[in-house]
C-alpha cells in the first residue's frame, strides 16, 4: 500500500493504516523535539500532542502536502507552544558574525579549529552542540535542524515553517553562523588554556 | 576584509553544493588568497558535521507503548472500535 492509500484507509477509520503512517515518523518528531527543546519530558509530550492532534485533524488532511510535511507542521506548532516561554538569546544580523565586524566575540582573524575531535571527546562535543542548539531562538534553530539534521530540502523547510524561500535560507545561515561562533569560542578558549 | 561579507551566502551554498559552477570558480579563486574565508568554509562545514554526529535518539520503549495505547484510545473514541 502506498502512502496515499494508507491515508485514505486511515481517514475511513483504519487504525492500522494510521499506525503505519506514523511508524517511522514518531522517532523523527521525538528527535526534532529533543534537539529544539533540549528537554526529554517536553519532547515526549510533544510527540504525544502532535499525534493526538493528527488524529483530530486526519479527515481534514487534503493531500496538498506530503503526510510527513503535514505532521512536521503540527509538531512545530507544538514545539513552539512548549518552548515559547523559555528565554533565549536573540541572534545578530549576518554581517555581525563575519570577521572584522564590530562584535566583540569575532576578532579580525578567524580561529582555525583544526580537528575538534583531537581536543574533545565525542560525548563532550555532542553536549556542546545540544546546549548551543537549544539556546538559539526557535525561529532559527527549527529551520537549521530541519535542513541539516533531518536533511530536508530548503524548499520543504520553507513550506513547513510557512516562510519564503529567501527567509528560510537566511534563517538557516544565521543559525549556522551563530553555532559556528559558539563552538569557535569554546575551541579557542581550550586552545588558549594549552598555551 | 569587509568585502568578504558579500561572499557568505555563496560560501554556505558552495559548501552545500548548491552554488552554480561559474560562481564556484570565482569563489575558489577568492579562497586561494583569503585565509579568513578559507577558515569560514572549513568551520561552517564542520559545524554541520558536528551537529549531524549527535545521538540519533529514539523514543524510549516504555513511552512508545504508553503512547500507542493513548493513540488507540483516542482513535476508538473518534471512529469507534472497528479496527
Ligand atoms: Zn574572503
Amino acid at each position: 500500500m502506498n502512502e496515499k492509500e494508507l491515508i485514505i484507509q486511515a481517514q475511513s477509520g483504519d487504525f492500522k493504516a494510521f499506525s503505519r503512517l506514523i511508524e517511522s515518523r514518531k522517532d523523527k518528531i521525538y528527535r526534532l523535539a529533543m534537539k529544539l527543546t533540549g528537554n526529554r519530558d517536553d519532547a515526549e509530550d510533544i510527540v504525544q500532542d502532535t499525534l493526538m492532534k493528527a488524529i483530530d485533524a486526519i479527515d481534514k488532511f487534503r493531500m496538498e502536502s506530503s503526510f510527513g510535511t503535514w505532521l512536521y507542521t503540527i509538531a512545530l506548532n507544538n514545539i513552539r507552544a512548549h518552548a515559547g516561554d523559555k528565554k533565549r538569546e536573540a541572534l545578530r544580523p549576518i554581517d555581525d558574525y563575519l570577521p572584522g565586524s564590530h562584535s566583540e566575540s569575532t576578532s579580525k582573524e578567524l580561529f582555525d579549529w583544526g580537528d575538534p575531535h583531537q581536543q574533545f571527546e565525542r560525548k563532550r562535543l555532542n553536549d556542546m552542540i545540544e546546549t548551543a542548539l537549544a539556546e538559539l531562538p526557535l525561529k532559527y534553530s527549527a529551520p537549521f535542524t530541519l535542513r541539516y539534521i533531518e536533511d530536508m530540502p530548503v524548499k520543504e523547510v520553507a513550506r513547513v515553517l510557512d516562510l519564503s524561500l529567501s527567509a528560510a535560507k537566511s534563517r538557516i545561515l544565521r543559525a549556522r553562523l551563530a553555532l559556528r561562533e559558539k563552538l569557535s569560542n569554546v575551541f579557542r578558549e581550550k586552545n588558549n588554556e594549552r598555551l | 576584509m569587509k568585502g568578504c561579507s558579500k561572499h557568505i551566502q555563496q560560501i554556505a551554498e558552495y559548501i552545500d553544493g548548491e552554488l552554480d559552477e561559474a560562481l564556484c570558480t570565482r569563489l575558489e579563486e577568492h579562497l586561494k588568497e583569503c585565509n579568513n574565508c578559507r577558515i569560514m568554509v572549513d568551520t561552517l562545514k564542520q559545524t554541520v558535521v558536528l551537529c549531524r554526529e549527535g545521538k540519533r535518539e529514539r523514543l524510549p520503549e516504555d513511552i512508545e507503548s504508553r503512547l500507542n495505547d493513548a493513540l488507540k484510545n483516542k482513535w476508538e473514541k473518534k471512529f469507534g472500535k472497528k479496527s
